[in-house]
């Protein structure tokens, strides 16, 4: 059995570590380094694609409910507009910020902002209505810079600069996996045209040919974006979304 | 166009083409014919087919009329609700039909109103693995119908579902939805015209031929609406409270109650007798699966 020892020095690896140990206290007490952001004065510079507080913009909300069905934290939910429509709204005490539902959104109504420091003093304020996510919340700013992680080699340093990180981002849409609607059991479709009525970018079609007493019903994938709102309106439940 | 993808149903369609019925008023809306044919006619048996299929969801039966308010706006105009009804183009059936056997039985298990055996016949198809959903008609204090869904015998303990109540009841608005929830298929026990509405929306749509998979019918002479029948079992002394069974036997209606017993002739309930119940010939359920009842049987089924 081999025993370990205390290692063992020469006298030049002796004077070497000492030099080494002194220039490092040396460098530290002349330009001390910090790996710390010095937030709020500075901001730590986030990807555009960062998953923070969430804008919405009910232009272009069709009320296909996928960002309160696909919700794993039970955070969305549905309120009825003026409008007659439903628009979402997020309870931010149960929100786990995975950004599904910006991924499911098949109009790109919700976004997201760099936005990641907002601040509520009861649970209820948390809960955000749909009005209070269509602007940004107010922000005071008190940052003066922005810091970069900058990794080279095997070390990771802090490029500090004087600019301020845009909070408000503008990022595509994201596409998610294309969905498009398809009628699994034709003979069980009562062609009530609801697919139709519902379809927000007209790729449902029904046509009522009098004289062969028969409704062509048709579904364009090319125009379904996948919001599967006439699978969720069909009474017949005879709608799925698959795969495009 | 893309065509068709493949689901984990089968193949999806993205073309696809439906028949639709012929309108006996042409250029009015199909709830229009089905009114002016069947409900203006007092035909209709409040079998409620056409409440269970609508789309809009907007058919309802209230003051024991079958109506669609405000249907000259919201109706869809499909035409399922004439599809389905058994008394749109009205064949009556009456007779036996084809059967195999006829036989008196009794359930070893259940208390029933005769027999149990409409309890039975949907706990053995659970059991057997068959259907995983039955429907039953279960009653409030006040003998007012609901539809139960059940899935085990457990919750037979819990409930009244057996015996009859003389009134009708929205089993197939229920139906469809046990239909939408079930896996493996549903069981329904109803009247004779409920009977053929089932069997009408099998005819027409596969998903109805696919889960409905045990249809028992009831004997039935006529079936009473709520609001007439419980006016006139009160004025006859019936305290609903107490009220454990109510039979017609021998042209008698009988009333068990905890403390005693009010009989008296069915004829005396002909002015309440609803109309659609008297153009019905089918006093068997001539289409169902298995019909079940009381005439003929000796006394203890
Ligand atoms: C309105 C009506 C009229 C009837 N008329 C006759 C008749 O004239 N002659 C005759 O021999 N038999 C008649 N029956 C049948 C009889 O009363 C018994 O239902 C039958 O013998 C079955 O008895 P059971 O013990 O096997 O059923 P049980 O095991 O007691 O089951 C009874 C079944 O009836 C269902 N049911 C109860 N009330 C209703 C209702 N209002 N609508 C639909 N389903 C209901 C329950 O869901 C249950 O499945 C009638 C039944 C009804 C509902």
């Amino acid at each position: 059995m081999k025993k370990v020892g205390t290692p063992e020095y020469d006298l030049s690896d002796k004077l070497k570590y000492h030099v080494s140990a002194l220039s490092t206290a040396a460098k530290e007490m002349a330009l001390p380094l910090n790996i710390t952001t010095h937030y709020p004065r500075e901001r730590k510079r986030q990807p555009d694609c960062f998953r923070g507080y969430m804008l919405f913009d009910p232009e272009r909300c069709i009320s296909c409910f996928q960002c309160s069905f696909v919700c794993p934290a039970n955070a969305i939910w549905m309120k009825d507009a003026p409008s007659g429509r439903y628009y979402p709204t997020v309870d931010y005490g149960k929100c786990i910020f995975c950004h599904f539902c910006i991924d499911s959104c098949p109009g790109g109504a919700l976004r997201t902002t760099k936005i990641h420091d907002v601040a509520y003093k009861t649970m209820d304020e948390m809960f955000t209505s749909t009005e209070e996510m269509i602007e940004p919340p107010e922000i005071i700013r008190e940052d003066v810079g922005v810091v970069d992680y900058v990794i080279d080699k095997e070390d990771l340093s802090l490029k500090r600069t004087k600019e301020k990180d845009e909070l408000i981002v503008d990022v595509e849409p994201s596409q998610g996996v294309p969905m498009v609607s398809v009628c699994v059991d034709r003979g069980s479709c009562l062609a009530c045209k609801v697919c139709d009525m519902i379809c927000e970018s007209g790729a449902v079609s029904s046509v009522v040919d009098e004289a062969a007493m028969t409704v062509k019903m048709a579904i364009d994938a090319e125009k379904c974006t996948g919001c599967g709102l006439c699978v969720k309106e069909c009474s017949m439940q005879i709608l799925r979304l698959v795969r495009k | 166009m893309k065509m068709a993808a493949e689901t984990e149903t089968g193949k999806g369609e993205v073309e696809w083409e439906v028949k639709i019925p012929e309108k006996k008023l042409k250029d009015r809306l199909f709830f229009e014919n089905l009114k002016a044919m069947v409900i203006d006619t007092q035909m209709c048996s409040r079998c409620l087919t056409c409440v269970s299929i609508c789309p809009s969801e907007l058919i309802v039966n209230e003051e024991d009329i079958v109506d669609f308010p405000n249907y000259e706006d919201k109706c869809l105009d499909c035409g399922a609700c004439v599809r389905v009804c058994p008394r749109y183009d009205y064949k009556p059936k009456s007779g036996l039909g084809d059967y195999i056997e006829f036989t008196a039985g009794q359930s070893k298990r259940f208390k029933g109103q005769d027999g149990a055996m409409g309890t039975e016949f949907i706990f053995s198809a659970i059991d057997m693995g068959l259907i995983d959903r039955g429907l039953f008609v279960d009653r409030d204090e006040q003998w007012r119908t609901s539809v139960f869904h059940v899935r085990g015998k457990e919750q037979l303990e819990k409930l009244p579902l057996g015996g009859t109540k003389y009134v009708f009841a929205d089993i197939l608005p229920e139906l469809k939805k046990a239909v939408m929830f079930s896996k493996v298929g549903v069981g329904v026990v109803g009247t004779p015209c409920m009977v053929s509405g089932v069997r009408k929306l099998q005819e027409e749509y596969p998903v109805f031929r696919e889960k409905v998979k045990l249809v028992i019918g009831l004997f039935c002479t006529e079936n009473f609406h709520y609001n007439e029948v419980s006016k006139y079992l009160i004025e006859k002394g019936v305290d609903f409270s107490k009220l454990i069974k109510t039979d017609i036997m021998k042209g008698k209606f009988v009333a068990t109650m905890t403390d005693k017993e009010v009989k008296f002739k069915v004829s005396q309930l002909t002015s309440i007798l609803p109309s659609g119940c008297n153009v019905c010939t089918d006093f068997t359920a001539v289409e169902s699966d298995v019909s079940v009842g009381s005439v003929g049987s000796v006394a203890g089924f």
